[in-house]
């Protein structure tokens, strides 16, 4: 069953749910309609309704940056948000950072500088990057240290995290180089 | 979870007759409540999303109405703001102290201030605590090492939030609405120790939400500090912290404001310290001074009694720091 | 040809006497200085792509089509005898498609010491029952409907408590494992006491550790006829394999286990768990495909840990420190259940020369979580009660704790009499102390306290057979190497490439790795024990080598060359018979699709030494004294595991272990309710694990020096090695920023503040 329009006395509202009811995600770019319960988590909805399991689930309850992706740009948790109010919203995901088998330059980092181990939350920790980056492409190390404070390793990948963030910046930074060089090239 | 119905509120009016009903409670960034309804500690029947408010969302500033934050102001928001970082450091402060990046978008400075403890008897579904209804506090002779040293009675939690110490240390105001009031009460009297028949640690009724909150322009040359004592160096609830905010007239101190978080059920006015405070000159005797005053009638339990010295400790740093003698690390 | 051997293996403090089928003897080690194209090379992650694009598909990433959710029941009692469940309310929920219980479910013998669902539960996370149903929201709603009757029991929490004859018993035959203390003996211990000139002892207690995985435990199980594949997150697949096989009474054949990807176990996902079991039973009387992953908090309550320790230890020296003789009396507390209990005894055993010693452990059942390995299980623990001790020894006879180290070096392997293959602890000590700056420490000046420690660390890391691999060459000049073995982050995959693509004389891009599958996969030992290299990594040699005498076979003939003339590099083959160059792909293509197989078994150990690894750190910490802030500066570690196959992989190992033996040191720690027997802090915001904030500044060196005794590739283990002496190391830091110290982990603001006598 779809949307369930409830009107209680005198209050113009649409109560939606306990049970499915429709919602859009904009994620990476594309639609996707979903039917969710309004308890289903954000989290769930990616990894279960779309298939999107790069985000992971860790924790379940905000305390570990395993299923951070990027809402209208922000780093969250996306355990800890509700699909139903993203509803209509733009998300970023892992899925989305390599474009055309290319690998994104913060994955490419991560890689180079061993920036991982068993990478369950590797995702999660790209994503952190890759917000901060957006926001702020020439971090100091202490900006990175922080913008990465809410994601956990448990195999201790930190100092190369790290690097490989502060790398990444660095790559992108060329990359604008050359795409800026390229596009007044001819 | 247990399911629920959801409901956006279109206008602060609505959300009101919405929330006066039984069993619907309010979402806001969610950080807090959705870890009480996944732990199934509370099952609303419907949530109202304050999301939805965007006048809410609105950070103001003049001299002379000094600062307006909307309740829906995210943390983050508050941490990035280049008057709040000016102005108001401390505040600053107190919202970068706070959770993590991620949470720091998602969570609002009126959720934060409403947040319920983090107590891992109240977060707990196997434990029927006081707080929760029950008959008995199970830290009072269980596990209470992040527990309360002052003024506990029936429940031993700490109020959590590092932004209510920091904002009642700026004297901040807050315009409460509900079904039959619209005003302002200071941001101290928001918080009360819970009773037998009000179980909470806000004076808030059904249907009453925060709006907005003030927070008056500081005095010329005023200076505060926010110190968070954790267990690591970031991503965790103060085990102590101290908001100290201060005006001196040359180096004699004329208005002194000193809150403590993680020590009470309610961010604790060091109100004898402060009065010790007032038209001294700060000196390390004054700052030991104040530091015993700040946990004078403290009431240890078995495994918190560290945060008495641990509040002294960082009630010097804080004193300190304000007075611009050494940087300091919590 | 193999033959069958009796022999002696050392696994994480114990000695193994067991059967053992031998082959893959013949192969020598490199040279210690052979010019090696990949092996010793910082090679990056050959799996980083699909890690780091969220692609790798990991157990809790499995979705396969009409796939069930299942949630388990646990007890909320520490101890308590099942006396009624009711799960019909629960059964009538829409989207419940089963509820297993001890009602529908064979009785199953678990550990040899309960039920997959018993009728008495032990611990408060027990498994009581299971929700099988179309959603895990679903199965949690149902979770609440099912109605059990339980007769409370009495329950004892605390392993000293448990020893007393009166506690109430965990098990009907006692609380105590085997019914008596493992104990080792050495040497008169009497005559060591009256030799010694100054004796120093302690009681040291070392906290109940969490895991903490990033990926839960969990599996999807799922039948096809008669046949089980299961997806598990498992350091061991065909350990997982054979219980399964066992407990439900299946083939072996009939039984596949994958695992692809799996994120973290550090020694908690070394055995079948119920779970994986319960899945498997769920999948069979609905139909279809159950996944059951478990949740943080389940994750924390019945996942495993590494179990409290209470450590009387006692040592005795003479003036000029050498040691006479060593005493331990440690407690551990099991849990409910225990499979293999941690060796605390091992570092007092082997680490110094001493000729008497005596250690004495008692494994203790309590109500509480059961116990599993945790990255050098005991040791740890061990290491921080000797090191400690060592230090108090050290100070008491005002020596240099380097100094004592020295005087006390063990040149040999006491337990055995056998000499060490090799050992460069002696030069951990020296480069250690060096790139530290031990000589020259400062003192303490301004607020902060100021403090250094170190401490050493022995392991094994040997491997051991069987292991198995197979090397096939593609008609197109790659080459696939296929194992039974699983990389559970360590980098695994990459080495074997290395490893494969040295042999073979290949390029690294022309070889990939398949693992984590039983019914593909040649068996390989658990990950576990740093045993994966030194275990998989000869063996896939071995086959790599035996494709290679393959294939040189096959060219001199296609080729016309004479055999011995043909060498291999850059996956091309040369011959001063040969005008150019020619790569195997030219050399394979008349072929049709002719391939070769090469195959390859791991050798058995050498029986005349004893194959060890070594290693010391030295920390740095600055402690405030007003508010008990501890923080660690910086960590040196020098470390002896052989020959490095892969100095980036190895050098992410390091740094992990030792960020996990910080978090042991100052953080962490399970705590539990003492009058139920809750767990409070089961979940990541209250069980305080390093963010990354919280890392020092880390140098870590190895030795590298090939081990031409351990096995063909001289490499031993080093995934346990760095966390062994971590918290040991910023132990004796902490004591000497204080001037006291603190016999308790993890060494919190309060433990500080009480040391400096502020509480």
């Amino acid at each position: 069953m779809a949307t369930k329009a409830a009107r209680p006395k005198r209050l113009k509202v649409t109560v939606r749910g306990p049970g499915k009811t429709q919602i859009q995600l904009i994620v990476n770019g594309q639609a996707h309609e979903v039917l969710v319960e309004p308890r289903r988590t954000l989290l769930d909805t990616l990894r279960k309704d779309l298939g999107l399991t790069g985000a992971k689930n860790a924790c379940d309850e905000g305390t570990c940056g395993a299923c951070t992706v990027l809402l209208d740009g922000k780093p969250i948790y996306a355990c800890m948000a509700l699909a139903i109010e993203c509803d209509g919203r733009s998300l970023e995901t892992i899925e989305g950072l390599a474009q055309a088998g290319k690998l994104h330059p913060i994955q490419q980092a991560f890689i180079e500088e061993d920036a991982l181990q068993c990478g369950f939350c590797t995702p999660g920790q790209i994503m952190a990057v890759k917000a901060l980056l957006d926001s702020n492409p020439k971090p100091t190390l202490d900006e990175v240290k922080r913008a990465l404070s809410g994601n956990l390793c448990r195999c201790g990948a930190y100092l190369k995290i790290v690097k490989a963030a502060l790398r990444a910046a660095e790559l992108l930074e060329k990359a604008q180089g050359d795409t800026y060089a390229q596009s007044h090239k001819d | 979870m247990r399911s629920f119905e959801h409901v956006n509120a279109p206008d602060i009016k609505t959300a009101v007759a919405l929330l006066r009903e039984a069993s619907a409670e309010a979402i806001a960034g969610g950080t807090d409540l959705l870890g009480e309804l996944k732990a199934r500690v509370r099952s609303p029947k419907r949530l109202v999303n304050l999301k939805t408010l965007s006048q809410l969302r609105q950070i103001s500033y003049s001299q002379k109405s000094g600062l307006k934050i909307g309740a829906l102001v995210t943390l983050a928001q508050i941490e990035h703001h280049p008057v709040i970082r000016e102005r108001f450091s401390l505040l600053a402060q107190a919202a970068s102290s706070a959770a993590t990046p991620q949470l720091r978008h998602l969570g609002t400075v009126g959720g934060n201030l409403c947040q319920k403890p983090r107590c891992w008897y109240y977060r707990n579904k196997l434990f029927r605590c006081w707080l929760k209804g029950g008959e008995k506090c199970f830290a009072e002779d269980g596990e209470n090492r992040y527990h309360a040293i002052l003024g506990a009675d029936r429940c031993h939690a700490v109020h959590p939030s590092d932004l209510a110490p920091a904002l009642i240390a700026l004297d901040a105001t807050l315009r409460v609405v509900g079904p039959d009031l619209d005003g302002e009460i200071s941001l101290e009297e928001l918080y009360t120790k819970p009773t037998e028949s009000h179980r909470h640690m806000t004076i808030l009724g059904p249907g009453e939400l925060i709006t907005e909150i003030r927070v008056p322009t500081p005095k010329e040359g005023a200076r505060g500090v926010y110190l968070k004592a954790m267990e690591r160096q970031s991503w965790s609830f103060a085990l102590v912290s101290v908001a100290a905010h201060m005006s001196f007239e040359g180096e004699r101190i004329v208005d002194a404001r000193l809150v403590l978080g993680g020590v009470a059920a309610i961010p604790w006015r060091a109100k004898d310290s402060e009065k010790i405070l007032v038209g001294q000159k700060l000196s390390e005797e004054l700052a030991q001074q104040a530091a015993e005053a700040a946990v004078a009638g403290a009431q240890p339990l078995r495994d918190n009694a560290y945060k008495v010295p641990l509040t002294q400790g960082l009630v010097k740093q804080a004193l300190r720091a304000v007075a611009g003698e050494i940087s300091v690390q919590s | 040809m193999p033959k069958v051997i009796k022999t002696k293996t050392e696994f994480e403090g114990r000695t193994l006497e067991e059967y053992v089928v031998v082959e893959g003897e013949g192969l020598e080690p490199w040279e210690p200085h052979a010019p090696l194209k990949f092996v010793g090379k910082g090679i990056s992650r050959i799996d980083g792509p699909e890690r780091a694009t969220g692609k790798a598909l990991y157990t809790c990433d499995v979705q396969l089509p009409g796939m069930l959710y299942g949630k388990i029941l646990r007890s909320p009692h520490p101890h308590a005898k099942i006396k009624k469940i009711d799960t019909h309310r629960a059964e009538k929920l829409p989207g419940v498609r089963a509820v297993l219980s001890s009602h529908n479910t064979p009785k199953i013998s678990f550990r040899r010491q309960t039920f997959l669902f018993d009728e008495i539960v032990r611990y408060v996370g027990d498994e009581v029952a299971c929700v099988i149903a179309d959603s895990e929201e679903i199965a949690q709603d149902a979770l609440e409907l099912i109605e059990v009757e339980y007769e409370p029991l009495p329950f004892v929490l605390d392993p000293e408590e448990a020893l007393q004859p009166d506690a109430p018993k965990v098990h009907s035959w006692g609380n105590l494992l085997n019914g008596e203390p493992e104990v080792y003996e050495r040497g008169d211990l009497n005559r060591g006491w009256a030799e010694a000139h100054v004796i120093v002892e302690g009681t040291f207690r070392t906290q109940c550790a969490l895991h903490n995985c990033m990926e839960p435990h969990g599996s999807v199980a799922l039948w096809e006829g008669d046949t089980l594949t299961v997806w598990d997150s498992t350091q061991h697949i065909f350990g997982v394999r054979e219980g399964l096989a066992r407990l439900l009474g299946l083939p072996l054949h009939k039984v596949r286990v994958i695992k692809k990807y799996m994120g973290g176990g550090f020694g908690s996902k070394n055995n079948l768990g119920k779970y994986t079991v319960i899945a498997a039973l769920g999948a069979k009387v609905t139909g279809r495909p159950v996944k059951i992953i478990l949740d943080r908090h389940e994750e924390n309550l019945a996942a495993g840990n590494r179990p409290s320790s209470v450590q009387h230890l006692k040592i005795g020296a003479k003036h000029d420190g050498t040691l006479t003789a060593l005493e331990l009396k440690a407690l551990v507390a099991a849990g409910a259940y225990c499979l293999w209990p941690p060796s605390l005894g091992g570092p007092a055993r082997e680490l110094y020369l001493c000729p008497n010693v005596k250690t004495a452990q008692y494994t203790v059942f309590t109500n509480t979580g059961p116990l599993s390995a945790f990255r050098a299980p005991g040791y740890v623990e061990g290491t921080f009660a000797l090191e400690s001790l060592m230090d108090e020894l050290a100070k008491k006879l005002a020596l240099d704790p380097l100094e004592l180290r020295l005087k006390n070096y063990a040149e040999f392997d006491q337990t055995t009499g056998r000499p060490y293959s090799t050992k460069g602890l002696r030069e951990c000590y020296e480069r250690g102390a060096k790139l530290f700056g031990w000589p020259k420490r400062p003192e303490s000046s301004g607020r902060f306290r100021r403090g250094f420690g170190m401490a050493s660390q022995i392991w094994s890391g040997n491997g051991m057979p069987p292991a198995y691999a197979l090397v096939k060459i593609n008609p197109d000049g790659s080459a696939t190497v296929i194992t039974g073995t699983q990389d559970i982050g360590t980098g695994t995959k990459t080495v074997l490439a290395q490893i494969a693509a040295e042999e073979l004389g290949f390029p690294m891009e022309k070889i990939s790795v398949e693992i984590g599958d039983t019914q593909t996969g040649l068996y390989a030992p658990l990950s576990a024990g740093s045993m994966t290299v030194a275990s998989v990594g000869p063996a896939v040699r071995m086959a790599a080598h035996d494709a290679r005498q393959q294939l040189l076979e096959v060219a001199a003939q296609v080729l016309e060359v004479p055999r011995e003339s043909l060498t291999i590099s850059d996956g091309r083959l040369k011959s001063p018979a040969l005008k150019e160059p020619i790569t195997v792909q030219e050399v394979l293509k008349n072929l049709e699709n002719f391939m070769i197989i090469g195959r390859g078994a791991r050798e058995p150990n050498p029986q005349d030494v004893t194959v060890n690894t070594f290693g010391a750190q030295f920390a740095e910490v600055t402690v405030d004294p007003e508010t008990g802030a501890v923080k660690v500066e910086r960590i040196v570690a020098l470390h002896d595991s052989g020959r490095v196959i892969n100095p980036l992989t190895l050098s992410s190992q390091v740094e992990g272990g030792i960020i996990q033996g910080l978090g042991y040191a100052l953080y962490e720690q399970r705590v539990m309710d003492r009058n139920t027997g809750i767990v409070v802090n089961g979940n990541l915001e209250h069980y305080k694990i390093p963010t990354v904030l919280d890392v020092p500044e880390i140098l870590c060196d190895m030795i590298d020096r090939p081990d031409l005794r351990a096995n063909n590739l001289g490499a031993k283990g080093v995934g346990e090695p760095p966390i062994i002496p971590t918290a040991a190391a910023i132990a004796n830091a902490v004591a000497d920023a204080l001037g006291v110290r603190i016999f308790e982990l993890p060494i919190t603001r309060d433990r500080v503040l009480k040391a400096l006598g502020k509480e």
